[in-house]
């Protein structure tokens, strides 16, 4: 456990050299999720209605706003390939050798990451929220706020083992980034960083909660609002937990196969 | 005439390379292509789903929407394509690194090379549905345009290009005194998504901002507006003479940076 918190601790202190230029970057993450508020009070205006869409305009922001600080340190982290790029480049060799469990260390390192990417964000965003103060609503209790942070554990661990799986592809494939990228795309937007699912038909609403991606922004959000029942949550985190085990299964098995064609690259 | 030629040879061979570089991946290729395509048809979903629930963004309907949706894609594209990596990430990568010092001894203009030295034919791929996609729109546009309002809709296209090559070489240009930009651009490609909606969304401050300071407004708006007969012809020269003044300041700029630059290699 000592091991797994020194890492830890180096991912924060490798980030903190070029904290400016990763600042910056956050304050982008930031700033567009203020663009998609500024359109969403815009529409609200437009439409002259209290609600749009079953969200009054505070519900909205103050999911827009959530779903941006959720999105700066689960998403941004998902360009930090590293068990990709110590596959592709020779370094999984090294890894396999230390005193540490190699999947223990990516994960101690991922963690890292977002631990660093989410005390930048928030401490960004905080001037967000002074902006919009008004609109910002606190959760129904304190039942709400502390399933919607659990929820939030749950999407962490569901992203982390995600991007993984496509990492580990490097076994097979010389360059994954392209994989990478498609879902990350994909994973933005059903995941409800730039609107809530229950904009869409119903019909892509429903296919899109079959997939782990509304784990990660729509459904933590939804809890902080209490949109869903609190009876209901620990189903609806059941179903996390059981995609949790099923990523867990395959990621071992691809990289039990995976480990076997394994070969050393670089110098 | 020579020296044109001359270019245009290079240009093609810089094509020719990035297209090996780019597939001699070709699932990342694919990945990639399908993943930019999949990035604008869900993003489009998410203005179908905006117009499920409303009638309007600000004055604008919804097939006035998607025509400023595909005419800021376009551009967009068309910046990945040639120059916008090319200046925001990889100049300063290579002015940190100093990988910059064999740009310098090479015989060819240094602001074209670092300008274009990749081009990115994923994008090129990705860009072509995002074309069709606005064939699409201008079918659906239920009024017709003269052949000058699509000629001036061009011009704008080409004039929000070089608004863009001027604000990104400038941010790039930076790289020089900082050894890192990157931070800056990403904060630029962030405040760039401003000009995908209309600019009546925002107001007072924010909307001179847009306007007159970072007129991002120009990027699709303007050209939208041009193409929709709803823009004055004195907006079309304030617009090209924002582009001008900025693409001054950015090539004093680059040529400050430059006598700036201090090898960083070994």
């Amino acid at each position: 456990m000592v091991k797994f918190w020194h890492v830890v601790r180096l991912v924060f202190l490798e980030r903190m050299a070029y904290r400016t230029n990763l600042f910056l970057e956050v304050f982008g993450g930031i700033l567009a999720s203020v663009i998609v508020v500024v359109l969403w009070v815009a529409i609200f205006q437009g439409a002259g209605t209290d609600q749009v869409g079953g969200y009054s305009l505070p519900e909205m922001v103050t999911y827009l706003l959530g779903a941006g600080l959720i999105n700066s340190f689960i998403l941004t982290t998902a360009e930090k390939p590293e068990a990709s790029e110590a596959i592709q480049g020779g370094d999984l060799s090294g890894i396999l050798i230390r005193p540490m469990n190699p999947h223990i260390f990516w994960f101690a390192r991922d963690l890292g990451n977002k631990g660093f990417y989410l005390l930048l964000g928030f401490a960004g965003y905080v001037a967000v929220l002074v902006l919009f103060q008004d609109l910002l609503l606190l959760p129904p209790g304190p039942g709400h706020l502390l399933l919607s942070l659990f929820s939030v554990g749950v999407a962490a661990v569901v992203q982390f083992f995600l991007f993984q799986i496509l990492g580990l592809l490097s076994f097979w494939m010389e360059n994954t980034y392209g994989i990478r990228f498609a879902a990350r795309v994909v994973m933005e937007v059903v995941a409800g960083a730039i609107i809530p699912l229950s904009f869409f038909p119903r019909i892509l609403h429903d296919l899109f909660l079959l997939l782990p991606f509304p784990l990660m922004i729509y459904l933590p959000m939804r809890i902080y609002l209490g949109k869903i029942p609190l009876e209901q949550v620990p189903f609806e985190l059941g179903k996390g937990v059981i995609w949790i085990v099923f990523l867990v299964l395959l990621y071992r098995h691809l990289w039990v196969k995976g480990i076997r064609q394994y070969v050393s690259m670089g110098d | 005439m020579g020296q044109i030629r001359r270019y245009l040879r290079i240009v093609s061979l810089l094509i020719k390379t990035g297209l090996m570089q780019q597939m001699a991946y070709r699932p990342h290729f694919v990945s990639m292509f399908a993943g930019k395509v999949i990035r604008i048809a869900l993003l489009l979903l998410f203005f179908q789903a905006v117009f499920l629930k409303v009638d309007r963004i600000g004055s604008w309907s919804y097939d006035q929407v998607l025509l400023l949706f595909a005419t800021f894609h376009v551009v967009d594209f068309l910046m990945s394509i040639t120059f916008h990596r090319n200046l925001a990430f990889y100049l300063p990568q290579k002015v940190h690194s100093g990988d910059f010092d064999a740009r310098m001894l090479l015989p060819v203009n240094l602001l074209f090379l670092s300008s274009f030295e990749r081009i990115e034919l994923i994008d090129f791929a990705s860009f072509l549905p995002t074309l069709g996609f606005l064939g699409y729109v201008l079918s659906r546009l239920e009024f017709s345009f003269t052949g000058g309002q699509l000629l001036v809709y061009l011009i704008l296209l080409a004039n929000a290009l070089l608004f863009l090559f001027a604000a990104v070489l400038a941010i790039a240009s930076l790289s020089f005194w900082t050894t890192q930009s990157s931070g800056l651009a990403r904060i630029f490609d962030s405040l760039l998504k401003v000009g995908r909606y209309p600019i009546e969304i925002f107001e007072g401050f924010w909307r001179s901002v847009f306007l007159y300071i970072l007129p991002l407004v120009l990027i699709a708006q303007l050209p939208s507006e041009a193409l929709l007969g709803i823009l004055s012809p004195r907006a079309v020269l304030i617009t090209g003479a924002m582009t001008g003044f900025l693409l001054a300041l950015a090539l004093l700029l680059w040529r400050a940076g430059l006598k700036q630059y201090q090898s960083a290699s070994s």
